[in-house]
């Protein structure tokens, strides 16, 4: 491989690698509170992308009950980027409302909360269907009105491209990595958000509100989530209503290779990841999909606590 | 009747199916280990049957089959007298494949088994997930397995019956055998080696049970019926690719399982039925006169929705499935003459 084509592969890994991160951050948020993985977050980054896609003011096929439906108004997109992610947040919180909460309450094995949020997640991905139909959607290019499509940072003889959509990825995914971060390092809620994954039951003896700091996890979740299906749906297209449910697996793989609850871990496994896939060379490019798990199934059989994760001691 | 088999001949032979793959799930499940791998066991089944039956068990019109296949086939026809030797492919044929399906699901369910029942929980079942996408995109890309297109036109035992209710004849059998299997094996000295691991690993271990041994055995039990119920599917579906075993169907197996009840084979069995008939069932009742438009048209269409939260939220008003050992023990009660003495 060249060098300029090595750099430029890097570069697409890096960016959605950097998509995969934010989006596992998402699973591992829940993870590190409840223990539980939210099978349902696959469709809500699904949701994530379609918000965005009626708010900049697009049209919808002629499929579904809103067929040809089209907002009477249009957000710029970054607003609809935000909104889009809010509502997804929304959409978060009501899984945690409808299917979570009646669970813990009830003390139920987690099992039970993992086909109920699997459940979850198949309605919600046939709701999108029902209502806008199956086909798929792209972002209009002008979204990005005013940059170039691409930007050339080698030479005109050794060119060396990188799409502006995956600039922008980067940088937004960079952004909300760093926000993140701060938010649980730095403030007072992160501080509680970190005493309860610890240990649940002492944080609340503290004072701590426990059940508003879940919603509040998954309406963070939720957020980023939906972020990252818009991300995607900007950098290749949405091809559907299942498009999540693909991604979500991948989302799995990530936040065991950089260990369960772990949130620096989950940014490092979504870049080896997005790296990883993106070296692939030519010939085994059919194997893409695949890698993902190649490296899931790896991780667990040699370090099934994940590169940055502690391994768990039983106790008896 | 007639009527009847025309429109649900297909559904029925389905159900069956489905049962068997749910059995499937739930015997890792019995000893306590939540594998989503069936789906991809069922692939691998539905592949060994496709590739058998199309490039290597299939004679060129008007010969005969290679020589000792020959009298092989010939010796089945007269074991199984149904097999309709001049008409169509002899399902002798098929249960060899179901069987060579079967026993290499078991060789590489033991060959994974070994290194991944290590883990425990939610890591078991997404390292089964990941073997299950691993083998869908492998599929994707080898020749063998016809790619992306997947193989077609698997010949049919029964090419004039266009319901395939008459499947029925293996279909039936081959559920009601492992029903039985299980029943058996829950009441045996294994089955309940597998219970024991499933209620205290610790407790079992102490007690002389070796965890890995029964884990493995149990994992490639239900492998071997994953791949039996893969290869005859292959037949009845007439074609077989990559979309057969994907994370949907794993989903849906293990929702056939918990949605039915874990503690008893009754349940897997059950749920798997009237899950798999629900889709049917719910476009009856859009069908009828006098529902509003709207209500009609989401039964209809919005099938998969219902679906969907029927599992979210059964799992809240079931959280033991429908059926639980303590539900059918009560009816056993109910129905003896005699009250059952203390301590039993």
């Amino acid at each position: 491989m060249e060098l300029t084509t090595l750099l430029q592969q890097l570069i697409n890994g890096l960016s959605i690698g950097s998509v995969y991160a934010i989006f596992a951050l998402g699973y591992t948020l829940i993870f590190s509170i409840l223990g539980i993985i939210n099978f349902a977050h696959g469709a809500v980054f699904t949701m994530g992308a379609y918000f965005t896609y009626a708010l900049i003011g697009s049209r919808f096929g002629f499929n579904g009950i809103f067929a040809n439906a089209q907002l009477p108004f249009g957000l710029p997109f970054p607003l609809a980027l935000i909104a889009g992610g809010v509502l997804a947040g929304l959409v978060g919180v009501l899984i945690e409302r409808t299917t979570f909460r009646p669970l813990r309450r009830r003390g139920a094995d987690p099992l039970l909360t993992l086909v109920s949020s699997l459940g979850m997640a198949v309605a919600l991905v046939n709701l999108i269907q029902y209502f806008v139909g199956a086909e798929a959607y792209s972002y209009p290019s002008s979204v990005l009105a005013g940059l170039p499509p691409s930007i050339n940072f080698g030479t005109p003889e050794k060119p060396l491209i990188v799409r502006t959509v995956q600039i922008v990825i980067a940088i937004i995914s960079l952004i909300i990595l760093v926000g993140l971060t701060l938010f649980i390092n730095k403030t007072k809620t992160g501080r509680a958000l970190r005493a309860v994954s610890e240990d649940g039951t002492t944080a609340s003896l503290l004072g701590i509100n426990t059940d508003r700091l879940i919603v509040l996890t998954f309406f963070i979740s939720g957020f980023v989530g939906g972020i990252a299906g818009t991300l995607v749906g900007l950098s290749v297209t949405i091809t559907g209503p299942y498009f999540g449910i693909a991604f979500g697996l991948k989302g799995l793989a990530v936040i065991v290779l950089g260990g369960m609850g772990n949130i620096p871990g989950a940014v490092l496994g979504g870049l080896v990841i997005g790296i990883a896939e993106n070296l692939l060379p030519a010939s085994a490019v059919a194997y893409k999909d695949a890698i993902a798990f190649a490296i899931l199934f790896i991780v667990l059989l040699v370090r099934p606590q994940g590169i940055l994760g502690r391994a768990q001691i039983t106790k008896v | 009747m007639d009527q009847f088999i025309t429109t649900y001949g297909f559904l029925i032979i389905m159900m069956m199916l489905q049962a068997v793959l749910a059995l499937s799930l739930y015997l890792p499940l019995m000893a306590g280990q939540l594998s989503l791998a069936t789906p991809g066991f069922f692939a691998i089944g539905g592949y060994v049957a496709a590739v058998l039956s199309t490039q290597k068990f299939l004679p060129a019109p008007g010969t005969t089959f290679p020589e000792p296949l020959q009298s092989f086939v010939t010796w089945l026809a007269t074991v199984f007298p149904l097999t309709p030797t001049g008409q169509g492919f002899p399902i002798g044929l098929v249960l060899v494949e179901m069987v060579i399906g079967g026993l290499l699901c078991g060789l590489v369910a033991i060959l994974i088994g070994l290194p991944a029942l290590r883990l425990r929980g939610i890591y078991l079942a997404l390292a089964t997930i990941a073997f299950v996408e691993v083998l869908r995109v492998v599929s994707l890309n080898l020749p063998i397995t016809g790619g992306a297109i997947g193989i077609f036109g698997i010949p049919q035992p029964f090419p004039t019956d266009a319901t395939k209710f008459s499947y029925i004849v293996i279909a039936l059998p081959f559920l009601l055998l492992c029903m039985a299997y299980v029943y058996r094996l829950e009441r045996s000295r294994v089955g309940r080696a597998f219970i024991a691991l499933r209620e205290d690993e610790l407790a079992a271990t102490a007690m002389g049970i070796n965890p890995t041994y029964h884990k493995v055995l149990a994992f490639a039990m239900g492998a071997v019926m994953a791949g039996m119920a893969g290869a005859m599917t292959a037949h009845v579906l007439n074609t077989w690719n990559a979309r057969q075993g994907t994370f949907d169907a794993s989903i849906l197996i293990l929702a056939y399982v918990i949605i039915g009840g874990s503690r008893t084979f009754l349940g897997p069995v059950v749920g798997a039925l009237l899950l798999t008939a629900l889709p049917e069932v719910l476009r009856q009742v859009a069908g009828i006169d006098g529902l509003p438009d709207f209500l009609a048209a989401f039964l209809r269409d919005g099938r998969l929705v219902i679906y969907g939260f029927l599992i979210a939220f059964g799992v809240l008003s079931f959280p033991q499935g429908l059926l639980t050992p303590e539900l059918l023990k009560r009816k056993k009660k109910a129905s003896a003459p005699l009250p059952p003495t203390g301590g039993g």
